[in-house]
């Protein structure tokens, strides 16, 4: 019997692997080139000044991440979906302008990483953006997108390097404890602007959307919750400890040496520790490949959301005449976003950060959506969301717009 | 007319004139074609819900207010029936299943009209009219203007209640109208394709209404890709009695992707003839007649009468997909001769069946190609062929649905292969056109600038001519798939009625040109400047790349039309000729606009 017992052990991890999937996807998937730009950058510019921003972001992230997931199962429909059926379509239209709009912000920076990836292994933007949207473009008409997104999940796990580089590093761990723990906060637009950036590459508008839609696709169920809630604290964990070794590393490499990164060569440097020589190509490698996995996956959760909101026709199987809302949107937000990247003389790193704080700001707007349509008994049943779950994501849209407003107070009135 | 969105927050004021609320919903009853609205629901001061009966009590209706009959306090209010369906609550904003235009559609709006004082629903608008009007009426207006500018309406796309199935609310203990049209009434290759939009519980939710039957033959209809799934969320029973009444072939395709412990407790529950068909067909390959047969099959042996063989038709073959051949077998089973069930009708009872039986039978084996078992069955016009093992022992047929499907597939292979497009090729829209071809295309775009660097590094004296000169590998790789993709509209078309209008045809191909020759373009910019060519060379060859692809996208739109004589019974020009042609046309234009630029203009 022993084949037997082996086939059944293997089914059950299988099943395991299939449920643990869209929480890590997602997360891993938010490792995006906003994410390690963003990330970088707040280490190199203020040391471990942002460290204590990723505990709390990676549990809201968590946070949000249970809740739609939670909705997904329930309800067996996206997040779309349910914005259309509890707000009508005024409401959904503006949400669903939110989400395109970051979307497309974000889809700039995802091609602004393929072209600092390309460049700094010395190949002109110019040649391989169109080239990366063609890809991008036609993986996602023949469908293969599937198949490649494993690969691209697996290189674009390289950036677990800057773990064994964050211990080469040899920080001064009291210090980097000290500062995970103590917040610290400087008053400056600069900084302002990271923090934004940061909860805006940590809990992506698009994220909840892609979440929600990898559940129903799944076909999971309220038994199923329990399962998810694993699948999404281990994915919102493996991305925040990425996220926090990201800024220990940078902040101990890059920031004592007053280094602040212009371009992806210069983020490239804090690798140096562990990879040597290997360093820019080893960053190279990684950016690209979370960049185009990123670049696949925007275009196709907003033409999902979209279409799934006002009832058209959608599927990566559907041809144009079948689903012509469909292939317009992610044909769209993929030129949209390639197009962008080649107009001449841009500072790739200024706009992946900058899109990231776009996302930022656009983010509470959705998750007071999210949140009422969690709270809604009628809709959720004995799953609605409870008072804790409430407060902080509550918390976090008051942040965050308190953030935003004290940003465009603080450029309007030119201080920091 | 009335529309649900301009009504709901209307107040509702009692026969005094007081305001007593504001509209929340109104419900119809259900059994009729264009159902009668029954009730109001309104909300209260502090949001409290009221319903009460629209025939006793509405008065009247109009933009600004509803009024009631009676005063407030002498009204008295009702609740929701069972048969009653909220318009807001189960329909407004909610996904139906259009059982008419058989898709799943999304509700933007529901269109009422009033007349003899009752209020009626005409249908469910969820066409983008709807949306336009639901973002506002302003919207609305302004749209249709514009694109009354264009001589184009925009119309109203409008579900009649009767032909709405509803995903959300169960309608199944509800008394419809006799010509209501459920989803489950349609026909099972119409419910699967419906089925396959669905969120995985939505289609858990149809299925549990469908009969079993009813659920065997949509599954069965369904892409392979959906089928293991859904078997695999049913209860083991239920999937083993949906599996049995599948045919084995399609049964055994299902169970055959079934995990391995799943697939064992379901061939377990089933009845033991059904899992003995099942599982002898798991064991072939896919893609031969072992693959696409079913065992299902009616034996008689040399000696039969008639009768007998009538007989044993009655009694045992009633349950069999194909009958229309009866196939002689003696000992082992080894197949000796076939006899057709039009014989069988015209001969006398008792006439020996070796008396008119045909000893010539035509058979494939077990490992044979499905491709040459549907090309025997298409060229003997044949509804049924045995398959045989290595001893002849006869151990199915392969009917002629079957055979159809696997002739459908290696059509659409073949036709794609010849054409170099890679999925299969309908004539659609420029996008289409652009993705089926693209993947040739840039295949082939790739060669050319492999082409031109390999060039680049072999010539010394490089000039701007030389530039020009390397694109041109991709330009004639152009324009045979032009010509290609012309001959494929020819030999898809047929006839000229057959095809689309030539201005819309030549202006969705223009689209595809442009968007075309513009990434030509940049991708040729982009490799002269990544080699380092001087800029007015890269210039030049990029915009004469660019105007070649779209005088080439033209010509492509063109000659199907200039080609096909007019009755579509032949070409006017050999397919040689019309490569060469294009090749030729687009070579001269290419090299014509990148010299004369090059040249001329010279910045």
């Amino acid at each position: 019997m022993t084949p037997d017992r082996e086939t059944k052990r293997r089914n059950r991890l299988m099943t395991l692997l299939a449920i643990i999937g869209p929480g890590m996807l997602t997360a891993m998937a938010g490792n995006d080139a906003g994410g390690i730009s963003t990330f970088s950058v707040a280490g190199s510019s203020f040391g471990y000044a942002t460290l204590w921003l990723i505990p709390i972001m990676t549990l809201l992230l968590a946070l949000v991440q249970e809740t739609v997931s939670r909705m997904g199962a329930v309800t067996g429909k996206g997040f779309a979906a349910l914005i259309r059926e509890r707000f009508g379509l005024r409401p959904s239209l503006f949400a669903m302008m939110l989400l395109l709009f970051s979307n497309m912000a974000t889809s700039v920076s995802e091609f602004a990483g393929i072209a600092a990836a390309t460049s700094i292994m010395g190949v002109s933007r110019f040649v391989t953006v169109p080239v990366a949207a063609l890809v991008v473009w036609l993986l996602v008409v023949r469908g293969s997108y599937r198949n490649v997104e494993k690969v691209l999940l697996a290189l674009s796990a390289v950036f677990i390097a800057y773990i064994a580089a964050m211990f080469l590093a040899k920080p001064d761990w009291g210090e980097v404890a000290r500062a995970t723990v103590i917040p610290t906060f400087i008053p400056t637009r600069a900084f302002i602007v990271l923090v934004i950036a940061s909860i805006g590459t940590t809990i992506a508008p698009w994220m909840q959307f892609f979440q929600q839609a990898n559940v129903v696709d799944k076909g999971l169920t309220e038994k199923d919750i329990p399962m998810q809630r694993i699948d999404v604290i281990a994915g919102t964990v493996a991305a925040g400890v990425i996220a926090w070794a990201i800024v220990v590393t940078t902040g101990t490499v890059l920031h004592p040496a007053g280094v602040t990164i212009e371009n992806a060569a210069g983020a490239a440097l804090a690798l140096e520790p562990v990879a040597g020589q290997y360093a820019t190509a080893l960053f190279a490698l990684g950016l690209g490949s979370a960049s185009l996995l990123a670049a696949c996956v925007l275009p196709l959760t907003a033409a999902y959301a979209i279409c799934e909101a006002f009832g058209w026709e959608r599927g990566i199987d559907r041809s144009w005449s079948e689903a012509p809302a469909f292939n317009a949107i992610y044909t769209f937000v993929i030129v949209f976003g390639a197009a962008f990247i080649l107009i001449p003389g841009l500072n790739l790193i200024a706009i992946m950060v900058f899109s990231q704080a776009i996302g930022g700001v656009l983010l509470p707007v959705l998750l007071v959506y999210m949140i009422k349509i969690a709270n809604d008994r009628r809709i959720m049943g004995r799953h609605a969301s409870g008072p804790v779950y409430n407060a902080f994501s509550w918390a976090t849209v008051l942040v965050v717009a308190a953030l935003t407003i004290a940003l465009v107070v603080m450029t309007l009135l030119g201080w920091g | 007319m009335i529309y649900l969105t301009s009504m709901l927050g209307t107040p509702v004021i009692d026969a005094s004139g007081t305001e007593i609320g504001t509209i929340s919903d109104i419900a119809i009853a259900t059994g009729e074609v264009f159902p009668r609205v029954t009730s109001l629901a309104f909300q209260g001061p502090d949001k409290t819900p009221f319903m009460l009966s629209w025939r006793k009590w509405v008065d009247s209706l109009d933009d600004d207010a509803i009024t009631l009959k009676a005063d407030q306090p002498k009204i008295r209010f009702s609740y929701l029936q069972p048969d009653e369906v909220l318009l807001a609550r189960d329909l407004l904003n909610k996904q139906i299943v259009d059982t008419q235009g058989k898709k799943v559609v999304r509700v933007n709006d529901l269109k009422l009209s009033e007349s003899q004082n009752e209020l009626r629903l005409l249908g469910a608008e969820v066409g983008l009219r709807g949306i336009l009007r639901g973002i506002s009426p302003a919207v609305e207006r302004a749209a249709v203007s514009v694109a009354s500018l264009f001589g184009k309406k925009i119309h109203e796309t409008i579900i009649a209640w009767n032909y709405m199935d509803l995903l959300d609310r169960d309608l199944s203990h509800v008394q419809l109208s006799v010509t209501h049209r459920r989803l489950h009434e349609l026909h099972p290759a119409d419910v699967a394709d419906i089925l396959e939009v669905l969120s995985a519980s939505q289609r858990g939710k149809v299925f549990a209404h469908l009969a079993n039957e009813q659920a065997a033959e949509a599954i069965s209809e369904l892409e392979d890709e959906f089928q293991a799934d859904i078997i695999d969320d049913f209860t083991d029973q239920r999937a083993s009695d949906i599996l049995e009444m599948m045919d084995p072939d399609d049964a055994a395709d299902i169970i055959g992707d079934l995990p391995y412990d799943k697939a064992e407790a379901l061939l377990h529950l089933m009845g033991v003839n059904e899992s003995r068909a099942v599982r002898s067909l798991l064991g072939y390959k896919e893609k031969t007649a072992g693959g696409i047969m079913t065992p299902e099959v009616t034996t008689v042996t040399e000696d039969m009468t008639v009768q007998q063989v009538i007989d044993h038709l009655r009694s045992d073959a009633a349950e069999h997909e194909a009958v229309y051949y009866i196939y002689v077998v003696e000992n082992e089973h080894r197949l000796i001769g076939v006899i057709s069930l039009r014989d069988l009708i015209i001969s006398s009872p008792d006439t020996p069946i070796a008396e008119f039986m045909d000893y010539e039978v035509f058979k494939v084996g077990v490992d044979d190609d499905q491709e040459d078992v549907a090309e025997m069955m298409s060229k003997y016009d044949l509804l049924a062929l045995p398959v045989v093992d290595e001893n002849d022992a006869l151990i199915g047929i392969v009917t002629v649905d079957d055979a159809l499907e696997v002739m459908e597939e290696e059509s659409a292979e073949d036709l794609a292969l010849a054409t170099g497009s890679m999925s299969r090729w309908t004539s659609s829209g420029p996008w289409s056109w652009l993705g089926q071809k693209s993947g040739w295309l840039i295949v082939w775009a790739f060669l050319g600038v492999g082409a031109a660097l390999l060039l680049s590094i072999f010539s010394d004296n490089f000039t701007g001519f030389v530039s020009v000169v390397l694109f041109l590998p991709l330009v004639i790789r152009m324009a045979e798939d032009i010509s290609s993709h012309s001959l494929a509209v020819m030999i898809d078309a047929g006839s000229v009625d057959e095809r689309p209008p030539f201005m819309r045809q030549l202006a969705i191909d223009m689209v595809a040109g442009v968007l075309l020759g513009a990434v030509s373009g940049l991708i040729a910019f982009g490799v002269l400047e990544l080699i380092e060519r001087p800029l007015e060379a890269a210039v030049s060859v990029a915009v004469a790349i660019a105007v070649t692809v779209v005088l080439m996208a033209a010509l492509g739109a063109v000659l199907p039309y200039l080609a096909l004589k007019r009755d579509g019974t032949g070409w006017r020009a050999p397919s040689m000729l019309i490569s060469a042609g294009v090749a030729l046309a687009g070579i001269a234009a290419y090299l014509g606009v990148a010299t004369w630029l090059f040249e001329v203009v010279r910045f």
